[in-house]
């Protein structure tokens, strides 16, 4: 009697509104895989570090805009990746591509952790707590110096893949790409389903979500779970194209670029989370010569996003092109 | 037969103030049953009781043969109940299919890495959720609205597709706080029908409703709750002629 059977169905199924539009995905793949032959090695690694922040967007998404949690633990996270990944290379000998999915699991394990005062704490006071998570973890990574180097950080191997070093900024970009075209596939795939609902669901009314045999507890739990693994698995990428990391690395202005990648890309949005890496990372490599003006532009264009655009540039963006809307549900039959 | 629902004796008190004062009552499977009384009389309380949102003082709420006092919510919904609430419990910002895809069976069963590589089994699991999110709709004559962002919704339509998602699972009981609030005669007919329907497959229904006419005409058995306690229970017809209800709830003399 415990199971809840569907009401038999007797609607008949409306077709499918649009193909989705499979010879686009086709062609700007295959653009993005000729890419290092038109681009010399300084745009290379920017394009790299686009391709990662727009990981770290994505996996930050997962609990600030999707679950609506104020958790700031995402530096915590990105950092964790880097140094498990740099340190099993450096220290034990373990190639990258072998370490990397253990690192995301290691993010989620700290997600977890994580998880715990998002289940007793609201808004700010959860905000405050999980920002010293990040600050715990650098004070570590300085005093631990045995291992991580201390603060003059530590120097990472050129990864190994398949029994191959990856020199060049062209063929850790490959890598780049494969890791972040996967993590947002996957990503997609458990928004537009149960799980994805279910975080919509909790941020916007517990009460109703238990009402449905919804546990916002577990919701919570998987949410910041998944969120620390993609961002681990950003920083084990972020140690790699900067081929050094040190604990400064890892504070609060990493974090507050992290911050600023989601709110001006847009809350709950994959799209918006690759549009907040492409300018927060872009941008400011354009503006470099120019002293000063870098962190003026970063900042105005925050104040600008907050005041006119609460839902962000893919908020603007998907006003006029609504196939760019976030939706949580799979195929029609 | 035997009740699918019996409270007995719950006693709720708020910071002293008594809510709900040693209440017992039963439902049948397949049963409409209304409860009616002024504002403040426990109504909502009594709901809060049963779905597990709020823990009584004393007394036991048992369903289907199993003592659900003290309960959470998600394990009570999980059994086979399912509510709605006064407020309003939609989530404004998903789409109105979403919203009832929320309310599918089993819909906190995630399967993470299935879903996640997007295996067959998942697609043709999600595929026949929307089907029946679908059908769902068309049944409370919603279907049209199904892409619309359902915080942008006027009220009454709000109401119906939280209907929409709490019985898009087979309950059996479903706790409506309210539903008829906002409707037009066109939707509260719909809405009337298919709480039939449903109660002739053998759910049971309890609302509370402010709208008499409404109770009047759909439920089988009233009970009248004044001051935390219930004054009477009956038929229809027995409630319209009850001297306390006059009283106490129609403000008559």
């Amino acid at each position: 009697m415990s199971d809840l059977e569907p009401i038999a169905p007797r609607y008949v199924v409306r077709p499918r509104r649009r193909a989705s539009p499979i010879w686009l995905v086709v062609a700007a793949l295959a653009a993005l895989l000729m890419l290092p032959i038109f681009v010399n090695s300084y745009t290379q690694y920017i394009v790299n570090t686009i391709l990662l922040y727009s990981l770290v967007g994505l996996g930050f998404n997962i609990v600030l805009g999707y679950l609506g949690q104020l958790a700031f633990a995402n530096a915590a996270f990105f950092g964790v990746g880097a140094y498990v990944s740099t340190l099993a290379a450096a220290r034990l000998g373990i190639p990258f591509w072998i370490s990397l999915l253990p690192c995301g699991v290691f993010g989620g394990m700290v997600g977890l952790l994580v998880a715990l005062p998002a289940l007793r704490l609201e808004r700010y006071y959860l905000a405050i707590v999980t920002l010293t998570m990040g600050e715990l973890l650098r004070w570590a990574y300085i005093h631990t110096d045995a291992i991580t180097g201390g603060s003059s950080g530590v120097a990472v191997p050129d990864p190994i893949v398949f029994g191959h070093a990856l020199t060049t900024d062209a063929q850790k970009y490959y890598v780049c790409l494969a890791v972040t075209v996967s993590l947002y596939w996957i990503t997609r795939n458990l928004l537009r389903s149960r799980l994805g609902r279910a975080l919509n669901a909790v941020r916007q009314n517990e009460l109703a979500a238990a009402s449905l045999g919804l546990s916002p507890v577990r919701v919570k739990m998987i949410a910041f779970a998944w969120s620390g693994f993609i961002v681990a698995i950003a920083g084990a990428l972020f140690s790699i194209v900067l081929g050094r990391i040190t604990p400064d690395s890892f504070d609060l202005t990493q974090l507050l670029l992290h911050f600023a990648i989601v709110m001006i890309g847009g809350l709950g949005s994959l799209a918006g989370s690759l549009i907040g890496a492409v300018l927060l990372t872009a941008a400011p490599e354009l503006l470099r010569n120019v002293a000063g003006v870098q962190e003026i532009a970063f900042a105005m264009l925050l104040i600008l996003v907050l005041l006119l655009m609460p839902q962000g540039l893919s908020g603007l963006l998907t006003r006029y092109v609504p196939a760019l809307r976030d939706r949580f549900f799979g195929e029609e039959p | 037969m035997n009740p699918v629902l019996q409270v007995d004796g719950v006693t709720v008190r708020f910071a002293g103030l008594l809510a709900l004062s040693d209440v017992s009552f039963s439902l049948a499977p397949g049963f409409i049953q209304a409860v009616i009384g002024p504002n403040g009389a426990g109504k909502s309380t009594l709901f809060g009781v049963i779905s597990g949102y709020v823990k009584p003082e004393s007394g036991r709420v048992t369903f289907a043969n199993q003592d659900l006092t003290g309960w959470p919510p998600t394990a009570i919904a999980r059994a086979g109940m399912r509510r709605t609430f006064q407020n309003g419990g939609i989530f404004r910002e998903l789409t109105v299919l979403e919203n009832v895809l929320t309310g599918i069976p089993q819909a906190w069963d995630f399967r993470i890495a299935a879903t996640a590589l997007r295996l067959p089994g998942i697609r043709r699991r999600e595929a026949a959720a929307i089907g029946h999110a679908r059908e769902t709709l068309d049944r409370l004559g919603i279907a049209d609205i199904a892409d619309r962002v359902a915080g942008e919704l006027p009220a009454g339509q709000q109401r119906l597709v939280e209907i929409a998602r709490t019985i898009a699972a087979r309950t059996q009981i479903l706790l409506l706080d309210e539903p008829a609030v906002g409707l037009t005669l066109g939707e509260l007919d719909r809405l009337g029908a298919v709480l039939r329907q449903l109660a002739a497959e053998g759910v049971s229904v309890l609302l509370v409703e402010h709208v008499i006419d409404f109770v009047m005409a759909l439920g089988e058995r009233i009970l009248v709750l004044n001051h935390g306690e219930i004054i009477a229970s009956g038929t229809p017809d027995e409630i319209r002629s009850h001297d306390a209800v006059l009283e106490a709830y129609l403000g008559r003399k």
